[in-house]
């Protein structure tokens, strides 16, 4: 994003629209900061400004992710799937992506509203990668880890920024305190906030297979949660899997 | 696992905020899929959704509520919000009616949300929950701004613009609901509360 200091009046109302404060007024104009910009576009289509100083610029690699990860509106190239660029569990009863036995966890790196340097978020793929976790393949953050084994991510995107990116794999449930208490370190080593997302395939009981550990572990989550209700076609036959 | 997940709040301001989202599973049941979702949003839409939109071409807020039920397409997924548990039981009655075949999620308190399913018939198949927010917690906003800002979950209602309204709103700059509708339209998806929101500015303007 640039705004042309040609024709901006400096009226600071495109101002407190950025989610990451990246914009400031500089002798009289409004001037965004190209570090800390994550491309979202959010004071672009505000209609904030009103004499159209605010205008998009064409992305190049590897600047381009930070639109991908933070312009809900644009689809990833990767996945095909606009907001974050995963389906995660929305499908799950179509896809089976999450089994019974295992548990997904998801690392919304940046969220809420501080955003992520990919320093960081390679702090927290290697962290999970010691843990044997299998990242999910249709996620576009995958696909910019170059050895699953070690959680590397690509070298060139290591300096950029985006509002969320998310981290996001599988593993065993019985892992599951472990890799909650590697999680814990590694949130210590960052300059930024992640939300995490449990989930897991509901017990033919009705019961959630994490609760107990949860309970162990000290830890409440939400009183709100997101609930798959099963209308998706074909169902995923689970059977399938362990026979 | 996530944009209509990590709604800070209260169990007693959270009972007024009820997402819906549907999607096609990709390369699995996408044919077809731009009409079934169009489908859903016209169900939830008889039954007086506080917001609705599509994925890729935004909110209700921004747009014509027709032209994006015209202009769906098979990759998008499309959202709903609700103030009322009653509303949403009645949608997922139409929805298991109407069988359209598309993955339905729906977000909220978990109690009410389990017990709206039992009524309706519905057996949750997946469910994802929040544990909340780790790291340097230091760099957050209020409690107050973060229970407005969550509602967006691809952060692009910012903290400062939450900030601005609340005190325009003390100021008499702005009503609690006009402010509300401001903050919804950064929203691209559609999932915001605005209802919500305008509650809990009321609250945070009288402070």
């Amino acid at each position: 994003m640039k705004i042309d200091p040609e024709t901006c009046t400096g009226c600071e109302a495109c101002v407190p629209y950025c989610p990451v404060q990246a914009i400031q007024i500089k002798e009289g104009v409004a001037v965004i900061d190209d570090d800390e910009c994550v491309e979202c576009g959010v004071c672009f289509r505000s209609g904030a400004c009103s004499v159209d100083s605010i205008q998009e610029v064409p992305l190049s690699w590897p600047r381009v992710i930070r639109a991908v990860l933070s312009n809900p509106l644009i689809e990833s190239p990767d996945t095909r799937i606009p907001g974050r660029g995963t389906e995660e569990v929305k499908t799950n009863d179509v896809t089976g992506r999450i089994k019974p036995g295992f548990i997904g966890l998801a690392l919304e790196m940046g969220r809420p509203g501080t955003g992520t340097s990919f320093r960081d978020v390679q702090k927290v793929t290697r962290a999970l990668a010691g843990m044997g976790v299998e990242f999910e393949p249709q996620n576009p953050v995958t696909f910019w880890i170059t050895d699953k084994k070690t959680g590397k991510i690509r070298d060139d995107i290591l300096n950029e920024k985006s509002l969320s990116a998310i981290v996001e794999c599988s593993f065993p449930l019985d892992k599951l305190k472990a890799v909650i208490k590697q999680v814990q370190a590694v949130a210590q080593q960052i300059d930024t906030v992640f939300s995490v997302t449990t989930c897991v395939k509901v017990a033919p009981d009705g019961s959630l297979p994490t609760d107990k550990i949860f309970k162990e572990l000290g830890i409440t989550p939400y009183p709100d949660s997101k609930n798959n209700v099963g209308l998706g076609r074909p169902l995923f036959q689970f059977e399938e899997v362990s026979s | 696992m996530t944009h209509s997940l990590h709604r800070l709040g209260t169990s007693e301001n959270l009972s007024h905020d009820y997402p819906l989202i549907c999607m096609a599973a990709h390369g699995m049941n996408e044919e077809g899929a731009a009409g079934k979702m169009g489908k859903f949003l016209e169900i939830c839409r008889r039954h007086g959704p506080v917001n609705f939109g599509d994925m890729k071409q935004g909110s209700i807020f921004v747009h014509d509520a027709d032209d994006i039920i015209r202009n769906i397409t098979n990759t998008t997924l499309v959202q709903c919000v609700f103030d009322d548990i009653k509303k949403v039981e009645a949608v997922l009655r139409d929805l298991r009616e109407a069988d359209l075949g598309l993955s339905v999620v729906v977000s909220g308190l978990t109690d009410a949300a389990r017990e709206c399913c039992q009524k309706v018939g519905l057996e949750i198949h997946t469910v994802s929950q929040s544990l909340g927010i780790w790291g340097k917690t230091s760099r957050l906003p209020s409690r107050e701004v973060l229970e407005i800002t969550t509602m967006c979950g691809h952060g692009m209602t910012s903290s400062s613009l939450v900030e601005k309204m609340i005190e325009d709103i003390k100021k008499g700059k702005n009503s609690p609901q006009k402010a509300a509708e401001k903050l919804a339209k950064p929203c691209e998806c559609g999932i915001f509360n605005p209802s919500r929101a305008a509650e809990l500015l009321a609250a945070a303007a009288a402070k």
